[in-house]
């Protein structure tokens, strides 16, 4: 029982990183029809500003501020430099995302070292409580509460403002919102940055969780997120949280007992879903 | 003398590599029903999305409330108070009809109000299943909530394609209503395959064939030009 | 193209060359050079095999590198395992050719029905499947670690080794240009152009798209092949995605579309790699020097989607004033996916 349950705080804690990953990702895929393979670049360039201004200033707050700004102000100029110029061209956009994610991880190691980096949990949330016989680690905790309350707040964006609702409604139709006098690519530019900007906290969120960061990292977690998206469903922000859940309980329940699957079963997950019902299990859009 | 308010002017459209438009031009008339006509393919959708800019013009004008809005962005023409209701409607499917209806809406003014209350209450429906999604309603209520959302968008000049498409005689008969009922306050654009109804509610019409403008004038000439009829649109 | 084949001029220019590098290491005497021009010519035969898929079908494939992977693994482990003579080595290339082949037809059917996004998605992660089960078949593979082998004798000197990749990528070469210009290979340039169109037209275009996929996938087995033998070792990077990412920079940077723009990819990647790592000591910004390369491969999707051959063989057409239309340089042109 000790065991199950920090399991499930375990995979929970890393589910919420991934849905903070997986949420931009499925939300810009869902409103411009953009799969961003430099989703994983935004991540760790805010795992490395946040964790760097952290270090420098003592403050993992100032840490979380700095990762947010470095977010939005990528997520604009990607958005303006890379995206606009290959819209509506789905083949130079895997091209060139893809490119510009090459180049956001060289980046890193000439800005910050090619080095791994080791990061420390911040003291008010290191440690762990003990309840009973189970052992739970605050900052896991921390992440976990960090999630639902992203999570409920774009659920509130999404289902009770005006900008929200043009966002789900140009999921569905875009064309239709032009016409109906709203400038989409404005609502775009918001989009990304958002989704620029939510990537990056889960970087710098996910530092201390893992002890240490390096610039392949994006990468890796780039790939959790696309099975999410995939298994969610595309442009599905609710089954993006479901499947990041889903996939951070499946990640450590394997990597208990079947430690070599534990990666192979996200993917083979991935390839069934994509094979058999390539919108996902949830329906895009509902907000 | 009546104001046009809107003109296209040889206009010409590429979709891809395809030349769909090749010359098509038109006036609209303040307070008028002008009903566009043609057989399927001619090209009257495509001339309904070039107005609103979502298959922009490559060649030609097009002049709404004097200003050229050829190249204009889809929003800003939208904005300039040009309402459209596509062929299939374009209901947000997951959108609840009040929140479609939002989506349209700029600002909660009182006239804003005032139209919205107007168009409720020439589409009861819409009223009754206010909290209802867009998707899962029947085809003459999407019909009746794509017309609303367009016409509480401040739109001087509607732009309609096809009302009539799939709906029963008695639905039909409901949205010629609803039409002749709307004209009072704006104008109207209407494309519609249904000679009787074209000819019942229609001003002027347009004929199109093969993406050029073949024949424009009072719907009466063509109610009355048996030839005409049965060349471009195969009866009488 | 209906003019005599070996009379036309850019041929004799391509037979000059070939001459010339048959040449080069009896004139150079340089190890390090002939090392170089012969990963050159490895990495030009993948590269040409991705271009199959990219330039000439227009599908975007991350999961290239596994290919590669198959056929190095497969010479490594043949040669290890039996003598390591020449008639294992060309056995074992038929073994990863056949594997790949296999492999390529059973990943093509089930996934190349999906739209771009999802099929580029799809194929890094089965490409990354392989490589974990790579990674933790340690029995056979030896992981990470990998483990050397002894090459055929012949192989000793580099210079036989050397032309016997030159020799194999000029058969590769001309194979896959008449493929290309076969009609199997215009329906593959229509699936690129508009896929709806050509579906229209009666074609199966996933008939074409899993052979387009085979033929890659089967080349690219025979540079992993040629790798393994050239490093006399083999690890689990040969399955990394860093493969399939050299392939797409070699074949956008030389010029999708084209066969000869991916070996000038793999000429200028390739000694790009081995120069400017050198000048790393020195200038430490040039151990970074892939992100140049990223840079001119964001700027040529954006302006130059044709790459250096395209644009080169573009201009070459025009100066001839007109009088041979282009016909196999297309680029990755801006409205073409009107088929999604
Ligand atoms: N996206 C597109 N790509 C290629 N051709 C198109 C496209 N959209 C429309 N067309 C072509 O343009 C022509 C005109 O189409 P349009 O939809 O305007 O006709 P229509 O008059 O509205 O016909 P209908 O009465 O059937 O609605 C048709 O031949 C159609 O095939
Ligand atoms: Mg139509």
């Amino acid at each position: 029982m000790d065991l199950i349950i920090s399991l499930v705080i375990n995979g929970l804690a890393t589910g919420m990183l991934i849905f903070l990953l997986a949420a931009g990702l499925t939300l810009i895929f869902g409103l411009m029809d953009v799969l961003n393979f430099a989703h994983g670049g935004l991540f760790v360039w805010g795992a490395y500003t946040g964790i760097f201004s952290y270090a420098y200033t003592g403050s993992f707050i100032v840490g979380i501020v700095v990762a947010i700004l470095t977010g939005l102000v990528f997520g604009f100029i990607m958005e303006k430099l890379i995206i606009t110029p290959v819209y509506g061209n789905h083949v130079q956009q895997i091209l060139i995302t893809l490119g510009f994610m090459l180049v956001l991880q060289e980046m890193i190691k000439v800005f910050f070292g090619p080095n791994v980096v080791a990061v420390k949990v911040p003291e008010y949330l290191a440690g762990s409580w003990q309840v009973g016989d189970i052992i739970i680690i605050k900052y896991r905790i921390f992440i976990i509460i960090f999630g639902f309350i992203v999570f409920g707040l774009f659920h509130y964006i999404l289902t009770r403002t005006k900008v929200g609702l043009i966002v789900r409604a140009g999921v569905m139709n875009k064309d239709m919102v032009q016409a109906l006098g709203i400038n989409i690519k404005r609502i775009f530019l918001f989009v990304f940055m958002t989704g620029a900007a939510l990537a990056a906290v889960a970087g710098v969120l996910m530092a201390p969780y893992s002890g240490s960061i390096y610039a392949e990292l994006g990468m890796e977690y780039a790939i959790l997120a696309f099975i999410v998206v995939v298994i969610g469903g595309m442009g599905s922000f609710q089954g993006s949280l479901f499947a990041a859940i889903l996939v951070g309980l499946a990640g450590s329940f394997m990597a208990y007992y079947v430690p070599y699957l534990s990666l192979a079963v996200n993917m083979i997950l991935m390839a069934v879903v994509l094979i058999f019902r390539p919108q996902g299990l949830f329906q895009a859009a509902k907000g | 003398m009546m104001e046009n308010l809107l003109k296209l002017d040889n206009v010409n459209t590429h979709i891809g590599q395809y030349h769909i438009l090749q010359g098509v031009h038109f006036e609209a008339k303040v307070g008028e029903v002008s009903v566009l006509l043609g057989r399927n393919g001619a090209g009257k959708t495509t001339t309904l999305k070039t107005i609103i800019g979502l298959t922009p013009a490559t060649g030609g004008s097009v002049t709404f409330l004097n200003q050229d809005i050829t190249k204009k962005p889809t929003y800003d023409i939208a904005n300039l108070g040009i309402g459209y209701v596509p062929e299939d409607q374009g209901i947000f499917a997951q959108l609840s009809v009040e929140e479609n209806i939002k989506v349209a809406m700029k600002k909660e003014s009182e006239e804003s109000k005032e139209k919205l209350e107007y168009v409720l209450n020439l589409f009861p429906d819409l009223k009754k299943f206010w909290k209802k999604a867009g998707g899962n309603l029947s085809g003459g209520q999407k019909q009746m909530l794509a017309m609303a959302r367009a016409f509480v968008n401040d739109s001087k000049l509607l732009l309609i394609d096809e009302p009539s498409k799939g709906l029963a005689p008695i639905v039909i008969e409901k949205v010629m209503e609803a039409i002749v009922e709307m004209k009072k306050r704006t104008t109207i654009l209407l494309v519609e395959q249904n000679f009787f109804m074209a000819s019942k509610i229609g001003d002027s019409f347009t004929l199109i064939d093969d993406g050029k403008t073949v024949h424009q004038g009072a719907m009466k000439e063509l109610i009355d030009n048996d030839e005409m009829k049965h060349k471009y649109l195969g009866i009488g | 193209m209906n003019k005599p084949i070996l009379l036309s001029r850019s041929n004799l220019i391509l037979f000059i060359i070939f001459l010339a590098l048959i040449a080069f290491p009896f004139v150079m005497d340089s190890r390090t050079l002939t090392i170089l021009l012969t990963q050159i010519l490895i990495f030009g035969i993948l590269a040409m095999s991705y271009d199959i898929l990219l330039g000439y079908t227009g599908i975007v494939s991350f999961g290239h590198a596994m290919f590669f992977g198959i056929g190095a693994y497969c010479t490594a482990i043949m040669l290890n395992d039996f003598e390591s003579t020449i008639g294992v080595f060309l056995g074992s290339i038929v073994v990863g050719m056949i594997i790949a082949g296999i492999l390529s037809f059973l990943v093509g059917l089930l996934t190349l029905r999906l739209k771009s996004h999802f099929f580029a998605m799809l194929t890094m992660a089965i490409s990354g499947l392989l490589l974990v089960v790579a990674e933790k078949w340690r029995d056979v593979t030896k992981g990470n670690d990998g483990f050397t082998f002894k090459a055929p004798d012949v192989f000793k000197d580099r210079i036989v080794f050397y032309l016997v990749v030159l020799a194999l990528l000029v058969i590769v070469f001309i194979t896959l240009k008449r493929f290309v210009n076969s009609p199997l290979g215009r329906v593959l340039i229509a699936v690129r152009e508009n896929e709806q169109r050509t579906k229209s037209l009666g074609f199966k275009t996933l008939y074409y798209k899993v052979i387009a996929s085979i033929v890659a996938g089967v080349i690219a087995s025979l540079a992993g092949s040629l790798y393994a033998v050239s490093l006399r070792f083999v690890n689990t990077s040969v399955l990394t995605m860093e493969i399939t990412l050299d392939a797409l920079l070699m074949t956008i940077i030389g010029g999708v579309g084209t066969l000869i723009g991916p070996l000038i990819g793999s000429v200028v990647i390739e000694s790009a790699q081995h120069y400017l790592s050198g000048l790393a000591r020195d200038f430490p910004i040039f151990e970074r020097w892939i992100i140049f390369f990223g840079i001119i491969y964001i700027l040529a999707v954006i302006f130059f989607p044709k790459g250096i051959a395209g644009t080169l063989q573009s201009k070459y057409y025009q100066w001839k004033a007109k009088k041979v239309q282009t016909t196999n340089v297309v680029p990755l042109s801006k409205n073409k996916e009107s088929s999604e």
